[in-house]
């Protein structure tokens, strides 16, 4: 049983090594400058979010109040959409210099819009975000590997070995000792910075709890790892730092290897609509609805909104000068055409997702790094809930459009205000949506 | 007489890395993993080149088999275009997987690219992926590190460096050879490497550009193989030096090139172009809507317009007066739409140079710009495509609006909206279509290439200074 | 096994992978004698050692240190057991006066500052050189600071690995002055050498290992050394 005295003297040894308070300071310095910057772009992020919002809104009183019937106020007025940046995102970025988080939606076609993206500078995304998931996944390994890959090598090395074990009266006690020592230290200067900055920004309490977790959980399985191949018999007369070389390889294979190999096979194995086809589909059955009757585009719009059936006579008089009932149901023709081959390019970026959840068992990196950006919520799942949220304020769109449009009431700006308005979710779903329109 | 030695020195240390496993191991695999990125990536290019050249032969098609039909409606048709990879990106994809492949071209818009690869990758290729040019500049350092970190401090830990010095070894002649196999040994991940560019050389892409390409990563590898006898030499014990490469390659190859991106990120924020929008509209605001031809801010041109054919209506015109409103209003509104993307490209080249900048810190961030400028796969190229779309865009836009003011009556146009027969009636002839050129995406000339590479070829000569002022100290330091 | 013996070995075999390392030992050892092993390189005197400190497990017979077999009472054993190794490597980063209290803290014993002066001031080390790191200790001060270590674990056995190796002549008689005055007060003391001539000043018994057979044994007479002639022609001998 290891005794406090124990742990004090290990403490103490420890910490006389200059190389220890180096590394322990390193760590922390990287554990809080990542997790700055991303503060930082979020608190970005949240400005942006609320000058767009207010630009928005004057910019679609300015269509308002300036146009005359309802069909033109639906093609001009545009809607922002946004996933702010939830609580722990500047923790972990994730997807989300990848995936797009703002659109400005209107009562167009939806196929020819969602796929527009305001991300970020590609290059910078290219060279990838230097966040506390980067650091806590990829770096903090390597630190362990350097402090403990030669626990025992080190003293076999230096002949201290034999003299250790027979002199201590719990030999056990003194590795488990060096080891805790090392590794307690290691994981509070890489937390503490992270509490800080989580109640600095608002993050409920049981979330950094389980990012705690997490990240404990991460150095507990490198620990692991490190700990019983520099223990292994089969290794025991390897110098410390052929330990060492075994310990990055199994580091290279888990970080580097395993995930690109994964992903080969996957896009190999997963059948993907090509992005190209959903688009081009689209646009060809909302301009072909030009030159087909008007009927044909009815029979279509009728199929999935059967209580408008009344409604689709055109009168000029009556209406305005243009048939606009007629062009918006050719649009959400035009999204019907192309619905199956969107939902299936939807559905296979989910369920590569969801493969690469079980490669994760795998690599502790990419585990570590796929359960914090889930704890943040920038996972694929989350950036595809933001997606189909904007899915359903279309739907919703089109539903206040479409009474307005087909029941015809007179035109006023007071009708605008029950106009549907955009409420991010801060609790976001992932579920696949589901075809059926109301 | 030096060389003699210094061969003889480098054969024992491949003996020596031959009959360790460690050393076997990592040649091994380095050797099997570039070879592996290699083929990989090549079909992977392959395979998007294809599909991307279908869609754009697809896309061409389509316009040009268009019915007649109003020329408006064209605008509003619009076309897709589809970046193809360029050549290079075999070995260096660069920013090809993240920015997106297609562009939809319409009128009154710049819409943003779509559908980047990136997006299909659920987060797997976010720290590594298993390109040629990742391996070279992140993996291969390592795999030379764990092979060449106790090539001098070995001898001397064993005793034999007093041994060798004692015979009449010089320093220079011992450090050549243990440079020499060193060299040797990594020329092992450059040869893939080299084998691609031979390959892509006879294909499209400029001989010296491809030339220059090489050159830049044999020179990376050529550094590391330097640093690494050097500082070999110069730390006393193996375990020292090893501590020490392994955090010095953690910092240069993993650590600052993301710190690169942190800082730009957070030095000089770009609007977006979500914000950008809001400001193009307000100021289109002011130039009127080109739908609308009895729009007041058309009043001048129409006044113009009038005295010029000397007429009193606008139904007197041999010009379709929407017709000039459109030409009008869309070339205002590019130049509008220009002048805003002009100025988010120029902030997102601000960003990337800082970033660039710390190549100064790093060579591995060095060679990733000399690598992706060359390659064509950086951002400048994707800016390049971005306004050459633009290009082509407007090109067909005014086209159409040409065709519009020309060949459309202005009576029977503003009348199309009375009836069906009226709509049938205000079309033009399908033969139009045709004015829409073929869009087919090069990177930009090699000296264009050449000269925006040339800050960060003089980053990488700053590194090979640097690690010959390492050689030589630890030459002269070099004592049992 | 005399109810005397402090340690003894008792038909004492090591067999690794189909190889007779130790074969058939038969020796003890009493209280405050002094025993020194003596062997060339190769002989089997380390995996002796290894097995008497509880470091390996006799494949057949047994090795017993104060009447309890080491294989099967291998703590307690340790508790009464001190141990010199060959290299004497302590931690080159903290002082002679550090290193002897983190390994008596590791042993789980505690002992004044004052005892712990008095065990260096026992072995002769400099008081100066107390609070110097042990990197910079010639082999014989840190060969000191050892056994000073050894001293205040008042281990009644102790274990020594070919302690005069790398030692000058002056510190060589230093040594084994203080060698026999803890063999007079009491201590048993088990050294592993090929050094004949120290051996034979400071040994009461002499035991010559060869390929893991004993090959010859002497005992001192009274208190005349142990002849030197005959011990180095014996183990010469056999080599030529």
């Amino acid at each position: 049983m290891m005794r406090f005295t124990d742990l004090k003297r290990e403490a103490g040894f420890v910490f006389g090594h200059r190389q220890i308070k180096l590394t322990l300071l390193v760590v922390f310095l990287l554990s809080t400058v990542s997790l700055w910057s991303g503060y930082a772009e979020m608190q970005e992020q949240q400005a942006t979010i609320e000058r767009l919002l207010e630009k928005d809104q004057i910019e679609r009183e300015a269509v308002i109040t300036h146009q005359s019937n309802y069909g033109m106020v639906a093609y001009y007025a545009f809607h922002l959409t946004y996933a702010p940046p939830s609580p722990l995102a500047f923790a972990a970025v994730g997807e989300r210099d990848v995936f797009p988080w703002k659109h400005r939606i209107r009562m167009l076609a939806l196929e020819g819009q969602i796929y527009e993206s305001d991300t970020d500078n590609p290059e910078l995304a290219f060279l990838g975000r230097f966040d506390f998931a980067f650091v806590t996944s990829v770096l903090l390994p390597l630190f362990i590997i350097l402090l403990l890959y030669d626990l025992k090598a080190k003293e076999r090395e230096a002949r201290r070995f034999e003299l250790l074990n027979v002199t201590a009266r719990n030999a056990h006690a003194i590795w488990s000792a060096r080891a805790l020592v090392t590794l307690v230290p290691l994981a509070l200067v890489t937390l503490i910075p992270f509490v800080f900055f989580g109640l600095v920004n608002g993050a409920s309490l049981p979330s950094i709890l389980t990012v705690c977790a997490i990240v404990i959980g991460n150095i507990a399985l490198w620990s692991g790892i490190v700990l019983s191949i520099g223990a292994a018999k089969r290794f025991a007369n390897f110098s410390a730092t052929h330990l060492a070389s075994i310990m990055l390889g199994v580091w290279i294979v888990t970080t580097v290897v395993v995930p690109v190999t994964a992903h080969t096979l996957i896009n190999a194995v997963v059948e993907t609509p090509e992005g190209g086809d959903i688009v081009l589909t689209q646009r060809e059955a909302v301009n072909s609805a030009w030159d087909k009757p008007v009927e044909a585009t009815w029979r279509a719009f009728i199929a999935t909104h059967p209580q408008w059936a009344d409604y689709t006579t055109f009168n000029p008089g009556r209406d305005s000068s243009f048939n606009w009932k007629w062009y918006y149901a050719f649009q959400q023709v035009g999204d019907q055409a192309a619905s199956e081959l969107s939902q299936g390019y939807q559905a296979a970026t989910l369920q590569k997702d969801t493969i690469a959840s079980y490669v994760a068992l795998l690599s502790p990196s990419l585990l570590s790094q796929r359960l914090l950006s889930s704890a943040a919520n920038t996972d694929v799942k989350a950036m595809v809930g933001y997606e189909n949220d904007v899915r359903a304020f279309h739907q919703a769109l089109r539903k206040f459009y479409y009474y307005h449009l087909f029941k015809a009431p007179e035109f006023s700006q007071e009708n605008f205000e029950a106009l549907p308005q955009f409420t991010p979710n801060t609790k976001t779903s992932h579920e696949n949506r589901t075809g059926k329109e109301e | 007489m030096i060389i003699n030695v210094a061969k003889t020195i480098c054969a024992d240390q491949w003996r020596y890395w031959l009959r360790t496993k460690v050393a076997a191991t990592v040649l091994m695999l380095g050797a099997i993993l570039t070879l592996a990125a290699l083929v990989v990536n090549a079909f992977h290019i392959e395979e998007a080149a294809h599909a991307r050249e279908h869609l754009q032969t697809e896309a061409e098609a389509r316009f040009k088999a268009q019915p007649d039909k109003h020329p408006h409606r064209m605008v509003h048709y619009g076309h897709y275009v589809f970046r193809a990879p360029t050549p290079l990106s075999v070995i260096e994809p660069g920013v090809d997987t993240y920015t997106g492949k297609a562009i939809f071209l319409e009128g009154h818009r710049q819409n943003s690219a779509m559908f980047a690869q990136q997006r299909q990758s659920a987060g797997l290729t976010r720290f590594s992926s298993l390109t040629p040019s990742f391996l070279a500049l992140v993996l291969a350092p390592l795999f030379i590190i764990l092979i060449g970190y106790g090539s001098v401090s070995r001898e001397r830990e064993a005793g034999t460096l007093t041994l060798l010095l004692s015979q009449g070894t010089s320093r220079w002649q011992l450090i050549l050879g243990k440079l020499l196999a060193l060299i040797s040994a990594s020329s092992l991940f450059l040869l893939p490497l080299l084998l691609a560019c031979l390959y892509v050389a006879f294909s499209s892409e400029s001989p010296l550009v491809v030339l220059l390409f090489c050159l830049s990563y044999a020179v990376y590898f050529l550094l590391w193989a330097t640093v690494v006898t050097a500082c070999s030499a110069l730390f006393e014990k193996s375990s020292v030096s090893f501590i020490v490469f392994i955090v010095i390659w953690m910092a240069v190859c993993v650590l600052l090139p993301r710190l690169g991106s942190s800082v730009a990120t957070n030095a000089a924020p770009s609007i977006g172009k979500l914000e950008a929008d809001f400001k193009v509209e307000e100021k289109l605001r002011s130039l009127g809507d080109g739908h609308d031809v009895n729009d007041p801010a058309f009043k001048k041109l129409k006044e113009d317009l009038l005295a010029k054919y000397n007429v009193d209506s606008v139904d007197d015109l041999p010009v379709n007066f929407r017709g000039v409103v459109a030409q009008y209003s869309e070339g205002r509104q590019a130049k509008v739409l220009n002048e805003f993307a002009e100025k988010r490209m120029g902030e997102e080249l601000e960003q990337a140079y800082i970033a660039r900048q710390f190549g100064w810190l790093s060579p591995t961030v060095a060679v990733r710009a000399i690598s992706t400028i060359l390659a064509g796969t950086s951002l400048e190229t994707h800016h390049r495509f971005l306004k050459e779309a633009e290009a082509l865009r407007l090109e067909f836009v005014q086209g159409l609006n040409k065709v519009h003011v020309e060949k459309l009556d202005y009576t029977l146009d503003m009348n199309r909206n009375a009836s069906e027969e009226a709509a049938d009636k205000a079309v033009v002839g399908a033969d139009n279509w045709a004015l829409l050129s073929e869009f087919s995406f090069k990177p930009e000339a090699e000296n264009t290439r050449i000269s925006n590479a040339l800050i960060y070829f003089l980053q990488q000569f700053f590194w090979v200074c640097i690690s010959a002022l390492l050689l030589k100290a630890a030459v002269r330091r070099l004592n049992p | 096994m005399t109810a005397n013996s402090v340690i003894s070995a008792n038909a004492l075999s090591v067999h690794i992978d189909q190889r007779t390392i130790l074969d058939n030992l038969n020796f003890e050892v009493g209280k405050g004698e002094v025993f020194a092993l003596l062997g060339g390189n190769g002989a089997g005197k380390s995996t002796t050692l290894k097995t008497f400190l509880g470091l390996m497990k006799p494949s057949t017979g047994s090795a017993s240190v104060m009447g309890l077999s080491v294989a099967e009472h291998t703590n307690e054993v340790q508790k009464s057991v001190a141990y010199l190794p060959e290299s004497v490597t302590l931690y080159g980063h903290l002082s002679g006066l550090e290193n002897i209290r983190y390994f008596l803290s590791v042993a789980g014993i505690e002992k004044s500052d004052d005892e712990v002066f008095a065990a260096l001031r026992k072995v002769a080390l400099q008081k100066a050189s107390w609070n110097n790191a042990l990197s910079n200790y010639s082999k014989g001060m840190r060969q000191k600071t050892a056994i000073a270590l050894a001293l205040l674990r008042n281990a009644p056995v102790l274990f020594l690995d070919e302690p005069t190796s790398g030692l000058d002549p002056a510190a060589i008689d230093e040594f084994n002055a203080l060698v026999s005055e803890l063999a007079a007060n009491g201590a048993t003391i088990f050294m592993v050498t090929h050094d004949v001539y120290g051996a034979c000043q400071v040994a009461h018994r002499i035991v010559l290992l060869s390929n893991g057979k004993v090959t010859g044994s002497f005992e001192r007479v009274g208190d005349t050394p142990i002849d030197t002639e005959a011990v180095h022609a014996a183990f010469a001998g056999r080599k030529a």
